[in-house]
Formats: structure tokens, C-alpha cells, sequence
């Protein structure tokens, strides 16, 4: 527990004392542009966080956010301009406008992947950026548009005033989204961009998530508009185009993704840029520096062998060229974008952790800084609910077909799984096996027939829908949350745990849930034998450890019917005699199974029935060893027994 | 409204919409074999075409600066590959596309200072007095474009159909993993299709900037277009693209003449937006069978 506290006191220590050093500055410094900056950096953290929400988060490469805050700044400054309104109501309206705006924007863009989402955000802030310098009327276009900055209930506000405001909403926004990305939110986020499909099979909603983050992220944006309108009083189109977009890209980078600390640290550089290439000797001193740094680590890198040549020379190779175009080039400004692509390149490349990254982890070994403890695992009894074994039919198939175009992969099969059995499902490859589970699980929606589930039809073609009918699977090709923990992989699936609504959990009232969650997950990682790896990243995981860690979360999902997917393939020995014992003990909580196996051995041990399938059709079924010796398995798997050589 | 008129202006859309075509093509190159596209190929075609402007003001005549422009923009698609794409496919991360944008941003502050930020003509023999043709104005110029665009995707085309390399440049496009087994390099070809991808870049260049003329602004002004044509159509779509290039030009002709020229990009944007979200395989793409 002493190690939870000096976390505790290191961390949230540094976030109050920067805070309070912060806010101290403008009764020392009454320099007005000091003050300037401090307010955009108050500014720029606002939008930075926003940004890391899709950008480190979800993973996507967002090239929206330059419109949001535009659109975010346009809104306030019409809210008080065209609309009469006070500065709280433009506050309010414009982060509004941005959630509804990137909402909607979410809707059809987030079911892409990739450079379809980059391409639907680029093209998104084109015409925000259209509609704002054409509708002359509205925002008087290329002409700008002017902002008072109107009081606050009758306050007039001076510039210190306002640095406070912006400062308060930072740290506003810095307590919440600490706790939202803390939360099963923040872990869906994550799920999301490591494996859809999976997150979808674990019965966390892919869309729901990425909508409601996405407009989060853009609504941050609005905010930060919003502030950015009253700080600066005027309003251009051209401030928020596709060069902002790229300087914002780089802050979030630079700072390093999935950090509040680095979008903090990333808005100070955007808010020190300017300054650093109107200034010659600093932006010569800066650039050395940077090729120092990049040549220290190259040497580092390619001595260790922990980096490719191309990673630790390229950037070596682009702060050259910042340092020779330093000394070289007449005006640092003229070639402000060239400047800006090379330290990208070189960031993005060389340090794809951003400076708060490499200073977390530094940060992390110097104060010795133990991660939170883990609660003692829960009972398995109160984590899995047992369910009667009656041999009663729980899973039917009924002519089932799947066609790919003219291949018939599944070609009318029927089957019933009865309550409490394992069922092994076999055949050759290419037979249909893992066709048929995805038909049932709901990645493919099935050509014809039905698939009931307590005589019930389960709903077709949706991984989350099936999932919700207590159907859970693995996969025949890992599909892990590669960048989660073991025990934030169990905690996105977990089901019946999290009840507590969003506002609270922004206010970080969702402790208690967290804590209990953590108990149930580490009681399924136990059943694994993952217990002590579970702060390991998943793919820092041995293989084994990896497909016993998808067995773990499935069974989050409190799953009736639970569907393994080839558990066995490429496993050692050792650890597939461990597969069997963790499937045995999964089946003696009364969990139904359908495995899918190659290994004989696994199969005749573990199965009640067993259904051999070939060419997408049933050829056999029945106990495991009367399976095995019907001859039209045997040359389903080993081709036809020749009459002569039978003889012989 | 006069009918000629409206004619007219949806013929020297479509002309441009061929140019559009051929980027998105150049999109398709590359998307083909490595799934990635260049987010930086307006900047490349701009900068061939100041490149080749260059060699004729260093007295070259038009079609000895022609092959020129293409080997100079097939080298830059080379460093793209190199510098942007290669390292995010090896980390299987979507990293191209920030490094294939900032690989742009550094092209384009290149151009501008190098070049100047003014726009200017570009010269060339092809004669600009148009002639009449079922009522409507055409240009020798224009008909350059459409010759030009069609006969470069053609010799693509049939270059990927009978030759050696043309087809292993079909077989990483159908199945990476597969023709790697088979002795084909797959580097080689990602390069392969980024060296084409870049020269069918410079080809729109040296074919549009007569008739636009050359600035660092076509960059943008470009891509955006070639984006939704690449979208509405499909990645994988073919000739799919000329069709919707086609579409996409008139369009936008007649968008920049009724609504005012600032809004002559938002109808591409709106049916980009509208193709990802309806079809995002694009009209002429193929739905591809999701995997685990």
C-alpha cells in the first residue's frame, strides 16, 4: 500500500504544482505577451487533448481537428456577435456544435479504417474551411470577423482574468478525461484500435465508442475555439487550415500520444514555435540540439541493435538538414513548413514514443515508482455463474449455408450442441470448421438456414449482437489487444461489472467498480495461469500465454456457449497439455463448448460428440473414437484407401 | 439557361476530370500493392512540373523535357517509398500516412522557395485556338489531356498484363504473402509501383499545367480532387476512375459556375464524404471478405 501512496503523492503532486505554478505567474509577471503565450498554451492543451483522444487512442489519423476549432471559434464569436449572447452560453454552444458536428462526421467515417478515415476527416475540414470563407454573410468570410470579449455575470475580463478562465478549463478538462480514459472507456478506446472485430465479439459496441470519442475529441476542439476567439478577438479562415492541422499533428506526437503530460508538453512547443524561427541564434541552437539528440540515440540504437538503420539514420539525416539549413537558408520563416516536416519526420520516425513517453518511463525508474497494486483475485464461483449441464439442446443449426461467391464453404450443415457438452467440430482444412463458428458468432451472416440458440434465432451478421446472447469466442489468428495489459484484455470483455453511468465516471466516482473488476479479472487470468504476468503487455506475451489469455477473455464475457477456435494450434507440448486441463475445468463450471481442433489427442480427450465436417458438409458424428475409425473420416483426412493396397 | 452554354462547361470539366482520373490512378498503383497511397502526390505533381518547366527554361525543347519530367517524378515516387512508406509497412502501422504528409509538407516549402509562390505558364507546342465541335469549344490542348491520360493508363495496363515484371507486380497486388513464396520480392514491387505511381504524377503535371498553369497551390488544389475520384470509384476500381474523373469535372464545373468559384471543390468533397459513407469500397470496388 505504501507504493500506492507515493504514486499517488509523485503524480497527482506534479499535476498540482504545475497547476499552482501556473496559475502564480501573472501576479509575478505583468508582461502582457508572457501572459499571451500562457494563455494559448492553456488553449492548446485543451485542443491537444482532444486531438490524443482519436490520435493516441483510437489510433486514426485525424485531420479534422483544425476545422473543429474553427468551427468551434466561429460558433463563439457569432454566439456573441450575431446572437447577443454572454461569453458562458458561447462557451457552451461551441464544444456543443462540435460534438453534435463530429458525431456526425463519426457516424460514416469511423466504420473505415485507416487512410478512408484520414481521406473522410481531410475532406470534412476542406469544407468546413469552404463554408466558412464562402458564407459571407454569416461569418463575413476572407474580411474576418470581429470578437468583444463580453464579460462574465457583469466581470469584465483582463488578460490575467482570462488566463485564469483558460487555465481553470484546462484543469477541468484534464481531471476528466484522466478519469474517462481510465475507465472502461479509455480501455475500449484502446480495444478498438488494436482489433474491431474482437472488441465487437467481446460485446463492447465498436461504433458507440469511436462515435462518442470522436465527438468528444472534436468537442474539446470547440472548447478550445471557443477560448481561442475571445483571446485573439479576430477571426480569419485561413487560421485553420491544413498547416495548423499538421503543426497540431506534431505537438500530439512530439508531446507523445496517450499522455495528458504530452499534449501539455506538445502545446508549449506550438505555442513557442513562432518565437523559435523568428529567432535565428535559438532556432540554430535548438536544431543542434536536436541532431545531438538524434545522433546520441542513432549511436545508442544501432550499438544495441535495438534499431533498424533506416530508423536511427533518417532522422540523424533530416536534423542535418535542419542544422545545415539553419546556417545555410537567408529567412528561417520562409521555410517554416520545410522546418516543421523535418522535425516531424525526424519525431515520428526516431521518437514514435513522443518526449513524454521516453519521460514516463525515465521518470518511472528514477523515483522507482511501483505500478498500483492489485487487489486479491475474486472467488471463480462469483465470477463465472454456473450453468446446469442438462443435455438438453442448446445450440442448433438448421441447413445452415455460408457461399463465397461460388464457393460453398458451409453447404447446409445441421448439428445440435447439447447444454454441458464439448463438442468438437473437425475436419480437413478448407472443410468449412471456421466458417461455420463465424456464421454462428456473427461475422458472417449465414446464406441460408437458422441458427437457434435456446429454440431461439440468434441475430445474423453481428459479432455484438451474438455476443450479447452469451456467445463467446476465440480466434484461429490471435486477435488480442495487443497494446492492453493481460488484465485490461480480460477488463474490456467483462460483463455485469460496470454499471456506473459516464458523468460519474468523468468525476471519478467509479473507483469502487474498477477495484472489483480488477478482482474478477485476475480470478479468470488465475484459471489461465496468468495471474503473475498480468501487467504485461498482450504481445509481449509468449504465444501460448497469448491464446490462454483469449481463453481468459472470453470467459469475461460469462459466456453459456463458448466457441474455441483451433485453441491448440501451434502449441508445445507442455502448454497443450495445459489447454486441455483449463478447457476441462472450463467445462466442469457447465460452460458449453464447441472446439475446433486439429489435434486428435485434444479432441478424444476433451469431446462428449464430435462432428467431422468436409467440404462443408457433415460426414460424420458421433463419440470421438467412433468417429475416428469411420472410414469415410479416415479418407476425409488421409484420401481414398486403394483396393489393391488394402489387399496387400 | 442556355443549353451550349451548360455544354461547354461540362466538356472542359470532363477534360479536367481525366487529370483527376490519372492521379487517382496513381493512388491505385500503389494501393494495389502495399495498400498504402500517397498523401503527399499533389505535392509531386506539382514539383514535376516546375522541374520540367525548368528544363525547358534551361532550353530544352517540349519532348526532350517530357521524359525528363516523368524520370524526375518516378525518382521522387522512389523516395516517398523510401522515406515514408517502407518502415510503417515493415511495423505493419498506418504511419504512412503522417509520414507521406509531412514528405509533401517538406516538397512543398521546397517548390515554394525554390520556384517562387507565383503561378506560372507553362509552355508548350500544343496549340491553344480551339475548334468547334458538335457546338462546343474544344481545344487541341485539351484533347492532349485526354490522349495523354488514356494512353499512359493503357501502356499501365497492358505493361501489367505482358510482361514479366507486370505480372509480378499483379500477383503481390493479389496476394502479398503468396508471391513472396513464389521468389517475387514484394520491396521491389511496392518500390516498383511507387516509381509509377510517381511518374503517372508527373504526367498529369506536364499534361494540366498548360492549361492551369504551375503554382505550389496546385498541390491542394489537385488532391483533393484526385482523393474523392480515388474514393468514389474505389481503390481497386480500374478504369472505374476515368468514368467518375469524368463525372467529378463536370461537376464541378457546373458547381463553380452556378454556387461561385470558391465552392467549386465542395460537391467532390460532399460525394467523398457521402461514397465512404455509403459504399466505402467505391462505386466500381469490391467489398473485400473480412478474416480471422
Amino acid at each position: 500500500m505504501k507504493g500506492n501512496w507515493k504514486r499517488f503523492f509523485l503524480v497527482r503532486g506534479a499535476e498540482v504544482a504545475g497547476l499552482a505554478l501556473l496559475a502564480a505567474v501573472p501576479l509575478a509577471v505583468t508582461n502582457p505577451f508572457a501572459l499571451g503565450l500562457l494563455t494559448l498554451l492553456a488553449i492548446y492543451g485543451i485542443l491537444l487533448i482532444g486531438l490524443d483522444v482519436t490520435v493516441g487512442y483510437l489510433g486514426q489519423v485525424n485531420l479534422g481537428h483544425a476545422a473543429f476549432l474553427g468551427i468551434g471559434a466561429y460558433t463563439a464569436g457569432l454566439t456573441v456577435t450575431t446572437l447577443g449572447g454572454g461569453m458562458p452560453i458561447a462557451l457552451v454552444l461551441a464544444p456543443a456544435l462540435c460534438f453534435i458536428l463530429g458525431g456526425l462526421l463519426a457516424l460514416p467515417a469511423l466504420r473505415l479504417e485507416g487512410p478512408q478515415f484520414a481521406l473522410a476527416t481531410l475532406s470534412f475540414s476542406a469544407l468546413a474551411t469552404t463554408i466558412i470563407n464562402e458564407w459571407e454573410s454569416l461569418t463575413q468570410g476572407a474580411q474576418g470577423l470581429q470578437v468583444p470579449r463580453p464579460p462574465i455575470f457583469g466581470v469584465a475580463l483582463d488578460a490575467p482574468d482570462f488566463y485564469w478562465l483558460c487555465l481553470a478549463l484546462l484543469a477541468l478538462v484534464w481531471m476528466t478525461m484522466r478519469n474517462l480514459l481510465a475507465s472502461r472507456w479509455g480501455r475500449a478506446f484502446e480495444a478498438l484500435r488494436d482489433s474491431p472485430i474482437a472488441t465487437d465479439a467481446m460485446g463492447v459496441g465498436t461504433y458507440r465508442h469511436k462515435v462518442i470519442a470522436f465527438a468528444l475529441g472534436s468537442s474539446l476542439g470547440g472548447l478550445a475555439g471557443g477560448l481561442y476567439a475571445f483571446n485573439f478577438q479576430y477571426l480569419q479562415p485561413q487560421s485553420f487550415t491544413y498547416e495548423l492541422m499538421v503543426i497540431l499533428l506534431l505537438g500530439v506526437v512530439l508531446g507523445g500520444r496517450k499522455s495528458l503530460w504530452g499534449a501539455f508538453v506538445g502545446a508549449a512547443f506550438i505555442v513557442l514555435l513562432p518565437n523559435l524561427l523568428s529567432n535565428r541564434l535559438l532556432f540554430q541552437i535548438f536544431s543542434a540540439i536536436g541532431l545531438t539528440a538524434a545522433v546520441f540515440a542513432a549511436g545508442r540504437g544501432l550499438a544495441k541493435k535495438t534499431t533498424q538503420p533506416f530508423q536511427a539514420l533518417a532522422p540523424v539525416v533530416a536534423m542535418g538538414l535542419l542544422v545545415g539549413g539553419s546556417l545555410l537558408v537567408a529567412n528561417t520563416e520562409d521555410w517554416r513548413k520545410a522546418i516543421f516536416a523535418l522535425m516531424l519526420f525526424s519525431v515520428v520516425v526516431g521518437l514514435p514514443e513522443g518526449i513524454m513517453g521516453f519521460a514516463a518511463q525515465l521518470l518511472t525508474r528514477l523515483f522507482r515508482i511501483a505500478p498500483p497494486s492489485l487487489p486479491a483475485p475474486a472467488s471463480l464461483e462469483s465470477v463465472l455463474p454456473a450453468w446446469p449441464a442438462t443435455g438438453e439442446p442448446l445450440l442448433e443449426l438448421k441447413h445452415l449455408k455460408r457461399h463465397f461467391g461460388g464457393v460453398h464453404a458451409v453447404d447446409g450443415i445441421s448439428l445440435t450442441v447439447r447444454a454441458g457438452h464439448v463438442h468438437g467440430l473437425i475436419g480437413p482444412n478448407g472443410s468449412g470448421k471456421s466458417t461455420a463458428v463465424n456464421v454462428i458468432s456473427g461475422l458472417y451472416a449465414p446464406s441460408g438456414g437458422e441458427v437457434l440458440l435456446h429454440g431461439k434465432a440468434l441475430p445474423e451478421g453481428s459479432l455484438f449482437k451474438v455476443a450479447g446472447h452469451g456467445v463467446a469466442r476465440t480466434f484461429q489468428n490471435l486477435q488480442l489487444f495487443g497494446e492492453l495489459s493481460a488484465i485490461d484484455n480480460v477488463m474490456v470483455a467483462l460483463k455485469d461489472v460496470f454499471r456506473v453511468p459516464l458523468p460519474l465516471i468523468l468525476l471519478g466516482l467509479a473507483d469502487a467498480e474498477e477495484q472489483r473488476a480488477r478482482a474478477a479479472a485476475l480470478a479468470l487470468l488465475d484459471l489461465v495461469g496468468l495471474r503473475d504476468k498480468a501487467r504485461a503487455r498482450a504481445k509481449d506475451l509468449t504465444y501460448g500465454a497469448q491464446r490462454f489469455l483469449e481463453i481468459a477473455r472470453a470467459l469475461a464475457r460469462k459466456p453459456e456457449l463458448l466457441i474455441l477456435d483451433e485453441p491448440a494450434a501451434g502449441l508445445a507440448h507442455p502448454d497443450a497439455a495445459e489447454l486441455v486441463k483449463i478447457i476441462r475445468r472450463v467445462h466442469d463450471l457447465g460452460v458449453t463448448i464447441i472446439l475446433i481442433e486439429h489435434h486428435m489427442d485434444v479432441v478424444s480427450e476433451l469431446c462428449d460428440v464430435v462432428t467431422v465436417l468436409d467440404g462443408g458438409k457433415i460426414i460424420a458424428e458421433g463419440p470421438p473414437d467412433t468417429v475416428k475409425r469411420n472410414p469415410k473420416v479416415i479418407e476425409a483426412y488421409l484420401g481414398a484407401v486403394v483396393e489393391e493396397e488394402k489387399a496387400a | 439557361m442556355d443549353f451550349s452554354l451548360i455544354a461547354q462547361m461540362v466538356v472542359s470539366g470532363a477534360f479536367m476530370g481525366l487529370v483527376y482520373a490519372l492521379i487517382a490512378y496513381g493512388f491505385q498503383l500503389t494501393y494495389a500493392t502495399s495498400k498504402s497511397i500517397n498523401f503527399g502526390q499533389g505535392e509531386l505533381v506539382m514539383v514535376s512540373a516546375f522541374f520540367s518547366l525548368t528544363l525547358t527554361d534551361w532550353g530544352l525543347p517540349y519532348w526532350l523535357m517530357v521524359p525528363g519530367g516523368l524520370l524526375f517524378g518516378a525518382a521522387m515516387g522512389l523516395v516517398v517509398e523510401r522515406a515514408a512508406v517502407r518502415l510503417a509497412l515493415e511495423q505493419k502501422s498506418e504511419g504512412w500516412i503522417l509520414l507521406s504528409i509531412i514528405l509533401g509538407l517538406l516538397f512543398f516549402s521546397t517548390a515554394e522557395n525554390i520556384w517562387g509562390r507565383d503561378d506560372r505558364p507553362f509552355p508548350t507546342p500544343i496549340p491553344a485556338d480551339a475548334f468547334k465541335f458538335l457546338g462546343v469549344d474544344i481545344t487541341p490542348l485539351e484533347v492532349s489531356v485526354a490522349v495523354g491520360v488514356l494512353s499512359i493508363m493503357g501502356l499501365i495496363e497492358l505493361f501489367k498484363r505482358k510482361t514479366l515484371l507486370g505480372k509480378a507486380f499483379e500477383a503481390v497486388s493479389a496476394d502479398r504473402d503468396a508471391a513472396e513464396l513464389m521468389g517475387i520480392s514484394a520491396t521491389r514491387t511496392v518500390m516498383l509501383s511507387y516509381g509509377l505511381s510517381g511518374l503517372v504524377a508527373a504526367v498529369a503535371g506536364i499534361l494540366v499545367s498548360p492549361i492551369t498553369t504551375v503554382g505550389p497551390t496546385m498541390a491542394s488544389a489537385l488532391i483533393l480532387k484526385a482523393f474523392s475520384v480515388a474514393v468514389v470509384a474505389g481503390l481497386d476500381s480500374g478504369f472505374g476512375v476515368v468514368l467518375v474523373g469524368i463525372f467529378l469535372g463536370a461537376l464541378e464545373s457546373l458547381a463553380s459556375f452556378y454556387l461561385g468559384s470558391g465552392w467549386r471543390e465542395a460537391p467532390g468533397l460532399v460525394l467523398l464524404i457521402m461514397a465512404l459513407a455509403i459504399r466505402p469500397t467505391g462505386i466500381f470496388g469490391q467489398a473485400a471478405i473480412r478474416k480471422v
